[in-house]
This record gives C-alpha cells, structure tokens and sequence, in this order.
C-alpha cells in the first residue's frame, strides 16, 4: 500500500563488541547498512577516523567459495539424491552446523581430493583426445602390410600419402610406369575427397619420382615414432584407451564414496557467505582507535527491538531518529497480498523514490485487466493459471521468481475473466469438435463480430488509466502544497479532456461536452502560461499547450493493442484448430488433431502470455508512469543470513 | 490480350496476392529478426550459457509480426470464402480492396520487424553486462512492435470493413 516508514539509526560502541553488535544484527535482520566510507573524503572526518580494510579478506574468502563451489558441482554429478528443479532448501539444525564448521580442515582435505580427481579427470580426457585423434589418422592404413617405421630398404624408398580422390588412378600407374619404371603404386584406401596411396621406388630413380608425385597433388604423411604395422598400433592405442577408462571409472567410484559430502559442503558454503557477508558489513563502518560508528535504517516498526537489544547486550550509543526532509532513504514496500506480485513490474522499471508514492496499489488493477484482455482466451487462462498454480504449490519460491509466477497466476484468472466474456475456449475448439453443433457463446460478445465495439472499449480503459495517473500527479502536488497548480495543470485539463471525450458520445451528452472543453480550454489558454512573464508570451504558451492535446491523443490510441493483442489469440488458435480438423473425422485425423491442437495451443499461450506481458508492461511505463512516475529509490537492502543451501529450523540464527 | 490481362488482375487473384504478401513480407522481415538477435545471442550464450532463456526472450520478440502477418491472411482468406467456405467471386474493386487492405501489415510488418530485431540485438548487450535489467531491453524492443500492432489493427479493421 506504501513504502514503510524507515528510521535513522546510528550507534556508537566499543571496538571489542563490534562482531558481536553486526552478529546479532544479522540475525535480527531488519537493520539496512550505510556505507560509511564517502565520509572518510572529507578532511574532518579523515582525521579522526578510518574504515577496516576488508577488501582483502573478503577477497580470499570468495576464493574458497569458489573452490567450495566447483565441488559441489563436481560432487553433484555423483550424488543419487535427484534434486528438483526448484527444491527448498535443506533445514539443519545449529548442533549440525556446529559440528560442520568444526570439520573444517577435514572438509577441506576433501575439497583437495576433489580438485585432483577433477584434475586427473581433465588430463585423461586430453589424454584421450590425443590417443583417439591418432588412431582416426591410422585407420586408413589399416590395410597397409608393411610396418610404419620402415621408410627405405638397402635400394627401395617407401612413401605414403594422399592424393585428391579425382585422380584416375589406373591412367597414373600407366604414366608412372613410362617416367619411372622401377616403381610401384597402390592404392591402400579411399574416402570420399582423398585416395591413401603407398609408393615404393629405387633410389636410382627418386627425382623422377617425387616430381611426378608433385605433380598429382601428393602429400606424403610419416607416422614419426610408431613401430609396427597400422592395424598393430590401432590395437594397442585402443588397449591405452581401454586403461584410460578403467582409471576413470576408478576416480568415479572413489568419486561417488565422496558424493555424501555434498551436505556438509553444502552447509560449509553457506557458512563461509554468512562470514563474508558480516565482513563486507564491517568493511561499511568507521573505526576509531576504540569505538566504532554504524549508521543504517531501521523500519519503523522495527526500530524499537533494535534499540532494545543493542542497549540491553552492550555498552553503547544508539540514536534513533526521523529521517530530515529530503533525506534519501532505502524503499521497502508493502501491499496486500494481492498487489505484491505486482511490485515486480514497478521493480524492474525503478523504485519510487522517497517523496514519491508507491504506485503499486492502482497499477494492479489495470495490469490485471490489461493482461487478461490481450490474450483474452478462457481455456489458455484455466492452463496458464493451473500450471502456475502447481508450480507455486509444489514449490517454496522466493523474491522475483515468486512474485512472477504469482502474477501469471492472477493473470491467468484475468484471462479466464475475459476469454468468457468473449467466448474463446481455445479459440473456437468446441465449435470444431461437434463440427459446428455447439459453440460456447460469449458473455459479452465477440470481438471478431464487432471489433469497432471493442476497439472503442479499449479506448475507454485507456482514458480510464491515463486519467487515474493524472490524478496522481494531481495527488502529489497537493502533497506538495501546490494546490493551484494541481488545479491549472490537471483539473483544467480534466474538464478539458473529458469535454471532448462527451462530444465523441454524440446525443444530448455532446452539448454539455462541447462546453466543457470550451471552457476548459479557455481555462488552459489562461492559466498554462502563467511561467512566463509578459502577456503576450503567456498567451502564446497557453493556446500552445492546447497541442498537448495530441499526446494525449496518441497515449489513447496505444490502447489499441488491447484489441489487436486480443483478436490476434483468438484468430491464431481458429487456424491452429482449423489446420488440425483437416484431416477429417476419422481415428487418424482424430489422432493428427489432437497432436496438432496440443502443440499448436502451447505455442499459441506461451507466444501471446510473452505478449501481453510485455505490452500491458510498456502500457504501464509510458502512458502510466510518464504521466506522475519518476522512481530512483534505492532499495533497502538489510544485513540478513542469505544463504544458498541451508535454512536454519530453529530461531537462534548464531553464525 | 486483354482477356489474359482480365484473366490475371481479377477480383480473386488481387485478394490472394495481398493475403500471400502478408504472410510473406511480415515472414520475412520477422526471419530477419529472430535471425540478428539469434546471432548476437549465440555470442553471448558462449560466454554464459546460463543467460540463454535471457536471450531467448528476446529473440521470440520480433517474432511476432510474422504472425501478424498469418493473422491478417487468416482473417481475408476466412473474408472471401477459401478457409471454411466456398471461393466467392470477386469483383476487381473488391479485390484491390482486400489487397490495400493487407498492405499495412505485410509493409510495416517487414520493416518493423528488422528494426525490433535491431533494437532487440542491442538489448542482448544489456543482458550480456547486466542480466537483472531485462525488462528494460524488452521495453526498448516492444517500443517498435506498438508499430506492428497498431498496422495489424488498421489491417484488420479493412478487411472487416469490406462488404462483399
């Protein structure tokens, strides 16, 4: 409903309490830290005080959760616990996180062992590679009688090689036998782009030879090192392979006596990044010789059991105040249930800041709406809601993760809202399925009966939106004391805006229209200039904001998508379910539609939730927020236990 | 001479054509599209495969106005009788009629789609330095697409106001 109140906090203690102090504030867990260190640029702060250097040490920590990391991925592959794809995580108790901090040198003994498994791993399968790689180039010599390593006899050299595959051979054997007739050619093997050829010739006769091998293209090969003939060395380099995977499946199996480490690292992660957490804290504050100074903000609500254990426990100066007009503080907003997966869209535009208000509370309902229009199928909201529906209920989600599918889920309700008010279910599958016997009727009508109907509508939802932002802008200056100006800049325009808007409806309601937005024009020419300061310029400013009236204009026609988005579900799933009926009524067709009404309809959702997320978010960025919405706030971000793996089941959240 | 002419640039063939040249323009330039946000993409995911759901997102993004583009030819083809009907004759005003019909969604089908494609690629950078900020790359990309959505609607509002 509003961003929560926060209170200033600083304290003031003893250098000595000062683990213990951020300790029990982590596990409060509601206490925002500042970062003090900007202070220490100015000189009077730099004299008296310094901040720990916690760079190095955090530094070094993330080092070995890195380590501790890539085990636990090298561990998990062995591990026979299947984990989910969202699994909760794992409760201990805080005796079994004891013990495993205690353990810590035996679990890095483990993690060492790891590492060299992992390396060992990585060396064998290079190893391999390499092994593999030659056997792939002695293949085609498997024929080949005569060992590698003989190359000439007392009179006769030996050269093998390859030719490209387009050289007729029997035409180079009768030509070689004219150049040089104490020679030989054979033809080992071939493949598709080369012949492997092996050549023995006199010594006599070498030059001969080599040009005329030159000239076919002939690029020799020597296998450098190898004894014995080709099919030999197959045979023992596939015995090496052979080893090389015994030694393998030897290091998994040691591998899978460690996977019942997993837990235990698990928890050691988890520890590390709590300690590395309360450092990065203690790195915020300012030291002096004795004491030290935290500044932070509390919640409101939170700020007296702050105040309570810190002056109960230790020896210190804690101050809790207001924050001064003007005063940047970290946003922590709070909605009723129903609006918080909402949050998210404003999240990812920008956090109100501080003067600001949260606009949550009047975004829902129009993002409600503005969804389910645009898919606006029944059958693809009773999908979208159920899955998400599962999903949250097998699940324990956190943060933006929740709160999406929180909203597809509500969204999926909005689309089953407006699918039957325009009686799509699945597109027109009933119709098709009884072959036109029975059709859902729409509650409302059918937008492709009567699109202007609905075009019109969806106009009117967008002024509907527009006008609430105006409103709040309304809202915010009056906040602010400008009650004039709230007056000139937005209760004019209204009176202007909904003139013209009566005049469009025709009828008796045209006359009252038509004199509203001349009054509320003549209002505007007025009072728009009023900046500016001689009265021609004022004049001029005013009947020149009367032009504002086209942005206005292009802001309502954007809610033409609402229609466009609509109509494009529907249309998409009748030619989904067009093209599966094609095939007749007969078991194979029966079976052919069911294929392609299946495929067809996740695709068609997926494709038009993807849409109509992303177009009921821009209508809410530009024509709603750039109406009254500027954000900027930080987010308030408290010293908490955040871990990865492990959730703690009792409350004493000691670390 | 002029029979053969007649024969060609009759009422159902200019439907046909203009229905054709949705599909194909909007097609095309969809293809194009998907296909530069693809290939920056792939960069990216070689770099962090994790970010592939990321990227895919926003690569299905210019997607759409091939659809578009199928949706409009639905909507004639079902106008004049070839989906679910009988082929009706046309007059040639009523064919050139369905045809202009199809021309703002298969022309700002094609170009909206590159450009979104573009913009798209663009918003891989983003997500290649900043994951979090996804949702502003997809605005950026649906800043382009309310020029597709907006020629579908006036294509879609044409071929409904026609009287055969």
């Amino acid at each position: 409903m509003s961003i929560v109140k926060m209170q200033k906090l600083d304290l003031i203690g003893f250098e000595e309490d000062k683990e213990n102090i951020i300790k029990a504030l982590m596990k409060a867990g509601t206490v925002h830290i500042v970062d003090s260190r900007e202070k220490l640029e100015e000189d009077e702060w730099n004299e008296l005080v310094h901040s720990e250097n916690a760079e190095e040490l955090i530094a070094e920590i993330d080092e070995k959760l890195a380590r501790i990391k890539s085990a636990i991925e090298y561990l998990s592959k062995y591990s026979t616990a299947k984990k989910a794809l969202f699994a909760p995580k794992r409760k201990i108790s805080e005796g079994e996180y004891n013990t495993v901090r205690d353990s810590e040198s035996e679990l890095w003994k483990v993690i060492e062992t790891i590492e060299q498994y992992n390396h060992e791993l990585t060396g064998l399968k290079s190893e391999e590679n390499a092994l593999r790689n030659l056997i792939s180039s002695l293949e085609p010599w498997e024929s080949l009688v005569r060992p590698l390593e003989i190359t000439e006899t007392e009179k006769v050299l030996f050269a093998i090689g390859t030719v490209p595959a387009s050289v007729n051979i029997a035409e180079l054997e009768q030509e070689l036998e004219g150049q040089a007739p104490e020679s030989f050619i054979e033809v080992v093997n071939q493949d598709k782009n080369q012949l492997y050829i092996s050549v023995a010739y006199h010594k006599d006769i070498s030059q001969p030879v080599t040009d005329f091998l030159k000239g076919i293209g002939f690029s020799g090969i020597s296998f450098r090192g190898l004894t014995g003939t080709a099919s030999e060395n197959i045979l023992s380099l596939n015995n090496k392979i052979k080893k090389i995977e015994e030694k393998r499946e030897e290091i998994h199996n040691k591998s899978k006596e460690c996977a019942d480490y997993i837990a235990k690292l698990e928890t050691f992660y988890d520890c590390l990044v709590i300690e590395r957490d309360r450092k990065k804290a203690m790195g915020r504050l300012l030291n002096t010789q004795r004491t030290f100074i935290l500044e932070g903000w509390v919640p409101e609500s939170e700020a007296g059991k702050i105040e309570k254990l810190l002056t109960k426990h230790w020896d210190c100066v804690v101050d809790i105040r207001n924050p001064e007009k003007g005063e940047d503080f970290p946003i922590l907003l709070k909605n009723n249930p129903l609006v918080r997966p909402f949050e998210m869209i404003t999240e990812m535009y920008s956090l109100p800041s501080p003067n600001e208000i949260d606009p949550n509370l009047f975004l829902a309902p129009f993002y409600f709406i503005f969804f389910g229009m645009m898919v606006s199928d029944a059958g693809y909201g009773i999908l979208l809601s159920l899955i998400t529906g599962i999903v949250l209920l097998k699940f324990k989600l956190e943060g933006l993760a929740e709160k999406l599918i929180k909203l597809l889920f509500l969204g999926g309700i909005s689309t089953l809202f407006w699918g039957a008010m325009f009686g799509g279910w699945f597109g027109n599958v009933v119709d098709v399925i009884t072959q036109g016997k029975f059709t859902i009727p729409p509650i409302w009508f059918n937008p492709l009966d009567n699109p202007m109907k609905l075009l019109i509508w969806s106009f009117v939802f967008g002024v509907v939106h527009i006008f609430t932002a105006m409103g709040l802008k309304g809202y915010l200056m009056i906040r602010e004391k400008k009650y004039l100006d709230a007056l000139f800049d937005i209760g004019f325009w209204y009176v202007f805006l909904l003139g013209l808007c009566f005049l469009l409806l025709g009828g008796n309601i045209a006359v009252i229209g038509k004199y509203m937005a001349i009054a509320g024009a003549i209002l505007l020419i007025l009072t728009q200039g009023r900046s500016k300061k001689n009265i021609l310029s004022k004049l001029f400013s005013g009947v020149l904001s009367l032009y504002n009236v086209a942005s206005f204009l292009s802001d309502v026609l954007s809610y033409s998508r609402l229609l466009a988005l609509g109509l494009s579900t529907g249309v998409v799933a009748t030619v989904i379910n067009t093209m599966g009926s094609l095939f007749g009524f007969n078991p194979i067709g029966i079976i052919l539609f069911i294929i392609i009404f299946v495929i067809g309809s996740v695709f068609n959702m997926a494709i038009n939730v993807l849409g109509a997320y992303v177009h009921t978010s821009r209508l809410q960025y530009v024509e709603f927020f750039g109406k009254f919405y500027e954000g900027g706030g930080k987010p308030y971000n408290p010293l908490k236990i955040k871990t990865k793996y492990i959730d703690f089941t009792n409350i004493n959240k000691e670390a | 001479m002029q029979d053969w002419l007649a024969s060609i640039f009759n009422g159902n063939v200019l439907a046909l054509t203009g229905a054709a040249l949705a599909v194909i323009l909007a097609g095309i330039g969809s293809a194009k599209g998907v296909g530069i946000v693809g290939e920056v993409s792939s960069g990216v995911v070689s770099e962090d495969p994790s970010k592939f759901s990321q990227t895919l997102l926003l690569q299905a993004l210019p997607g759409t106005q091939g659809i578009y583009g199928l949706l409009v030819a639905f909507v004639i083809l079902n106008k004049i009788g070839v989906v679910g009907g009988t082929f009706q004759n046309l007059t040639m005003t009523q064919g050139l009629l369905i045809f202009a019909a199809a021309m703002p969604i298969a022309i700002v089908g094609y170009f909206s789609a590159i450009y979104q494609g573009r913009v798209a690629a663009a918003g891989v950078g983003i997500i290649a330095k900043k994951p979090e900020e996804l949702v502003k790359a997809i605005t950026y990309a649906a800043m382009v697409e309310t020029y597709a959505v907006l020629a579908l609607l006036a294509s879609i509002l044409m071929v409904f106001g026609i009287k055969l």
